[in-house]
């Protein structure tokens, strides 16, 4: 679906040439430390900043080659940023930047545990509220078919969804709800979906496939297993860390 | 099934606030034209013969009302979409300075150049008003770029300050140079009123402000996808730059004409959609024609209450709005501040 060739930036901030490639049924979590590169590499990936270097490839095609509202119906984007300025009621808010009719969007509000919010302002809403609020507008522009009012199950949703930290303001439950929500979306349909998270611990549970960047720098790209290794963590974050073991799954936990 | 009764393809229920708004401002019409010794009521108590009283309406007061409509509307569908490209409710091309670069540029023209051109004169004021507008437009957002909102909101008002100074100074030093009759043009425009209502601007006016608000909303639902952050919108399929290209040129024209037309009148802008994005929502599909139809209302009323608090005399209907909209502005940074401490 989306091909890296050598693909950077030279001018600061800078990521260093970097070959990869996302799949449709895949959820990526890029990971790294503050000032990583990670948002300017979800700059890259989405279109948004052309790559200095190398070429990006989306379904086969350069993604210089696409229109901005072409490239719209196959992937969307979630930034980190505050509020819209203006009081926009949920339901208004997720219906901007596609056709899909609001019943077909009030099933996606349900996934995300935010349908009683529909007529609510936005700026009423609590942080974790916004976010799920534009993650549900996000998914409402990759919704292929059907346009009717349909059962959840029906919905077939596909393309490239891009998210910038989009569990930096759930609580705990939410985190958990979202990121499989995520997970049994990018499994049933073509949908890839790339996270820069944060919390590893989540990239371990749910990704797929990790990429660590320090520095600007890939440095390693991979299951979350062969990539979550618990030196390299500790050198890159400067922290000690260790695996905890608890029940069946291990845990990334800071040593006292 | 449902039926749905529709009177035409667009006609629904959505549209209700329009329409209330266009009959709104189809009585203040009514009543402006009616009103005042040369309003059609001179007809009905038979003060003058109806042919003169026809002659003299539509002479001065047909052009002054279209004046007050265009005027209206086309700065409130500035301030509305000039809100919406800054993401900023305080955006308002008198408060960044777009209306006194443009007055600074007209005055320029009215001194240095009118009287080379002849009749000419009047299209030269309208395009220095459009290249007055568009310089301090580019220059404003120029610096609001790439900033935090806080602190684009700071230097935006800012160098809309600084803009508004720097015009004043240069218009007090125009006067300084002017000779008697560009003083009298000068001072008579400069103060913001529709009394300057002559049949050849005014149509100069009906011809291109339509296409300013056209292109203007075009935009609307551009303007809309804008408010979801650029990184978002780009993601959302927004060809970014077009849009703010395409914004800032329709306003400055928009506002260029206004000023070439009567002078700085302030807060049109910022007053009318503010306080309708209360009434019907942000969404700027129909933000934008409500603001004109509201602006425009507006302006008819405040230039008849102009007209007929102290007659004879007018007072100037830029001293007007600036009286209600000062106050209102105000109100808004204080309660800005408020939300921001809560």
């Amino acid at each position: 679906m989306l091909k890296l060739n050598q693909a950077g930036f030279v001018q600061p901030p800078q990521i260093q040439p970097l070959s990869g490639s996302i799949q449709p049924h895949q959820l990526v979590a890029i990971v790294g430390p503050n000032g990583a590169g990670k948002s300017t590499l979800l700059q890259m990936l989405s279109g948004f900043r052309a790559p200095e270097q190398g070429d990006v490839d989306f379904q086969g095609r350069p993604l210089a080659a696409w229109s901005s509202a072409e490239l719209a119906t196959q992937r969307a984007l979630v930034s980190q940023q505050s509020a819209p300025v203006f009081d926009w009621s949920v339901m208004d808010l997720v219906s901007l930047g596609h056709a899909v009719p609001r019943e077909v969007m009030l099933t996606i509000l349900h996934w995300l545990d935010i349908a009683h919010l529909q007529q609510r302002g936005v700026q009423r809403l609590s942080g974790g509220e916004r976010q799920r609020v534009m993650i549900a507008r996000a998914l409402g522009q990759l919704v292929t078919a059907p346009v009717t009012p349909c059962a959840s199950s029906m919905l077939a949703l596909s393309g490239l969804l891009l998210l910038d930290e989009p569990t930096s303001a759930l609580d705990l439950g939410q985190q958990q709800r979202l990121m499989r929500c995520l997970r049994q979306l990018s499994q049933a349909q073509p949908l890839a979906v790339v996270c820069v998270l944060h919390d590893l611990n989540l990239a371990a549970r749910y990704a797929d496939q990790v990429w660590l960047l320090d520095q600007g720098q890939c440095l390693a790209m991979g299951s979350p297993a062969e990539v979550l290794d618990v030196e390299r963590l500790s050198q890159i974050y400067h922290a000690d860390l260790e695996w905890s073991h608890h029940a069946d799954a291990p845990l990334l936990a800071l040593k006292t | 099934m449902s039926a749905v009764i529709r009177f035409g393809p667009r006609l629904s229920l959505k549209g209700a606030p329009l329409w209330s708004l266009f009959i709104g401002l189809c009585l203040i019409l009514a009543w402006a034209a009616y009103q005042g010794g040369i309003g059609l009521q001179a007809l009905t108590n038979g003060s003058a013969p109806m042919d003169q009283v026809l002659t003299i309406w539509a002479a001065l007061r047909l052009p002054r009302l279209l004046l007050g409509l265009m005027v209206g509307a086309m700065l409130a569908a500035s301030g509305t979409a000039m809100q919406g490209l800054f993401r900023n409710p305080l955006a308002d091309p008198t408060l960044l300075g777009m209306a006194s670069g443009a007055g600074l540029a007209v005055a320029i023209w009215i001194v240095f150049f009118q009287g080379f051109v002849g009749d000419w004169g009047l299209y030269g004021q309208f395009g220095a008003g459009f290249l007055g507008a568009l310089v301090v437009s580019l220059l404003v957002f120029t610096l609001g770029q790439g900033r935090a909102s806080g602190d684009s909101l700071l230097t935006l008002l800012l160098a809309g300050l600084a803009i508004t100074a720097l015009a004043s100074a240069g218009g007090g030093l125009l006067a300084f140079l002017a000779n008697d009759e560009q003083l009298r043009q000068l001072s008579l425009w400069g103060m913001g009123s529709l009394t300057q209502s002559l049949w050849p601007p005014v149509v100069v006016g009906l011809v291109l402000m339509p296409v300013a608000a056209w292109g203007l909303w075009r935009r609307a639902g551009d303007l809309d996808l804008l408010q979801l952050g650029d990184l978002t919108a780009h993601g959302a399929g927004l060809d970014i730059p077009r849009l703010r290209r395409s914004v800032v040129l329709w306003s400055a024209l928009g506002v260029g004409l206004c000023v070439a037309l009567s002078g700085i009148i302030g807060f049109v802008g910022l007053l009318v959609p503010h306080a309708l994005r209360l009434w019907l929502g942000p969404g700027h599909r129909l933000l934008l024609p409500a603001s004109m139809l509201g602006g425009a209302a507006l302006l008819v009323c405040a230039d008849m209450l102009a007209r007929s608090l102290a007659p004879p005399a007018e007072l100037p209907v830029g001293v007007l709005t600036s009286l209600i909209g000062g106050p209102y502005f105000l109100w808004l940074l204080v309660r800005g501040q408020r939300h921001a401490q809560a």
